[in-house]
């Protein structure tokens, strides 16, 4: 109990040295429109992103200095969660408009994973790399880099093409960065245009990072493209087993692209290979 | 003295500007940060309407309805997403729609026994802009919406909550081509 208190006593007096640097540095920069306007809006940290209170303190930055980007970024985040596309585009658009550099990253990643808005998403995030080059960030809940969301953003366009050849790019400038379904993306498009042997390279070490359900599941569909039916029944079986612990792509919010449902795996387990 | 003369002159010259500019400041300032919306107690609340909205949809918790991601359960639909996605394109009749494009929002509240009301649409068009969907397109997925039957209940510690949830559809000429969230 003594340790909680004290880590979250810690965390605390960190996240508010966090924030007040944050206003500092506008200070710093001789800006002191925004800096009021960042103070006037760090209160609102204590109430829930949906409230009355939380978007009435974000509209009194606004107000003292209509060009503090973040006021809007924050207000945006309830309309994004509740599908109010409308209210979010139009809060996001004044954030994009005011620091480009700030927030096209994060406005293209919440077009695609929240409204699969792939050309949105692609606009916004090749803006950003014109303006700062390749090194464009991660999403917001740093479980893709930005240059892997745009290669989806093109499958979901249907060229996949242009998707394998952005993360062929992307594993060689990043020494082949694994993060959670990377490799999991790459197989599955390989196994779709029919490039069985990268695709099982590509499962593998998916296999080898995280073993997900569905990299089980589409290590099965590559053990069927090679007519070896063994292994795709040992693969259902370990995707099956593998979902029913829950380790399977998961998204608090939305669906993640290349998700394999139960049903899926249970259609499989049951076809005649 | 014409100096003088010219001096004051000048100084309601400037009294002039001072003022203009100041009544200009104000309507730019007016325009640029309108007076902050009226909010209701959280972003998106749907309050009832007896215009729409059944007067025996019976809330368990009507001050504190939940919305559909804050226990993390994911998305509560019996048998996933996927069973929702067939049963709505099953019924959904690209044929009779208006060719329009865009994304159209609906959201409406789960209640603690799995039934669901309060249905509110809003729509945005390719160009990502506030429209009006079509009849043939609104009406017809609000209807097939107000059909499906597999929300699941969602779960707390103590008592089953009332909660909200949306569903998205990205139009493509009529075209039914994604389903949110």
């Amino acid at each position: 109990m003594k340790l909680t208190i004290t880590i979250l006593t810690f965390i605390s007096i960190f996240s508010l040295s966090i924030q007040a640097q944050n206003c500092n540095f506008y200070l710093l920069e001789g800006d002191t429109c925004q800096y009021e306007a960042c103070k006037i809006a760090e209160p609102r940290n204590i109430h829930y992103q949906y409230s009355k209170e939380y978007q009435e303190i974000c509209d009194e930055a606004i107000v003292r200095c209509p060009d503090y980007a973040p006021a809007y970024s924050h207000k945006s985040t309830a309309y994004l969660k509740s599908g109010d596309f409308v209210t979010w585009e139009y809060l996001m658009g004044k954030a994009v408009d005011l620091a480009p550099k700030d927030y096209l990253g994060y406005r293209g990643w919440c077009r695609y994973s929240f409204f699969l808005d792939y050309q949105g998403a692609i606009d916004d995030l090749e803006r950003l790399e014109s303006l700062i080059g390749f090194e464009t960030g991660y999403s917001a809940e740093a479980d893709y880099h930005l240059q892997v969301a745009r290669a989806l953003c093109y499958k979901g366009l249907g060229n996949k093409e242009k998707a394998i050849s952005i993360l062929e790019d992307y594993f060689e400038k990043s020494n082949g960065d694994g993060r959670l379904y990377n490799y999991l993306h790459l197989g599955v498009l390989y196994l779709e245009i029919g490039q069985i042997a990268k695709a099982k390279t590509c499962m593998e070490k998916q296999l080898t990072i995280n073993p997900l359900a569905e990299a089980h599941y589409y290590m099965a569909m590559i053990f069927k493209a090679e007519n070896d039916l063994p292994s795709v029944k040992s693969q259902l079986k370990l995707a099956k087993s593998q979902y029913e612990a829950g380790l399977r792509m998961r998204h608090d919010y939305t669906h993640h692209m290349d998700k394999v449902y139960l049903v899926q795996i249970d259609n499989a387990l049951g076809a005649d290979f | 003295m014409q100096f003088s003369t010219g001096s004051a002159n000048l100084r309601r010259v400037y009294s002039f500007l001072g003022f203009a500019l100041i009544t200009l400041q104000i309507i730019s300032c007016s325009a640029e940060t309108s007076p902050p919306p009226k909010y209701l107690r959280w972003v998106g609340d749907i309050a009832f309407d007896p215009k729409t909205d059944k007067k025996d949809f019976h809330l368990c918790t009507p001050e504190d309805i939940k919305q559909y991601h804050n226990f993390a359960f994911g998305f509560l639909y019996k048998g996933e997403k996927i069973a929702l996605e067939q049963e709505i394109r099953s019924q959904y009749k690209a044929e009779t729609a208006a060719a329009q494009s865009g994304w159209l929002r609906i959201r409406f509240i789960v209640n603690c026994k799995g039934e669901t009301d309060r249905f509110r649409i809003i729509g945005m068009d390719e160009n990502r802009k506030p429209v009006t969907f079509d009849n043939s397109i609104s009406d017809q997925l609000l209807r097939i919406t107000k059909n499906l039957q597999g929300w699941l209940i969602l779960p707390d510690q103590n008592a089953p909550n009332d909660y909200y949830m949306y569903l998205i559809f990205k139009l493509d000429n009529g075209k039914l081509k994604e389903i949110m969230p």
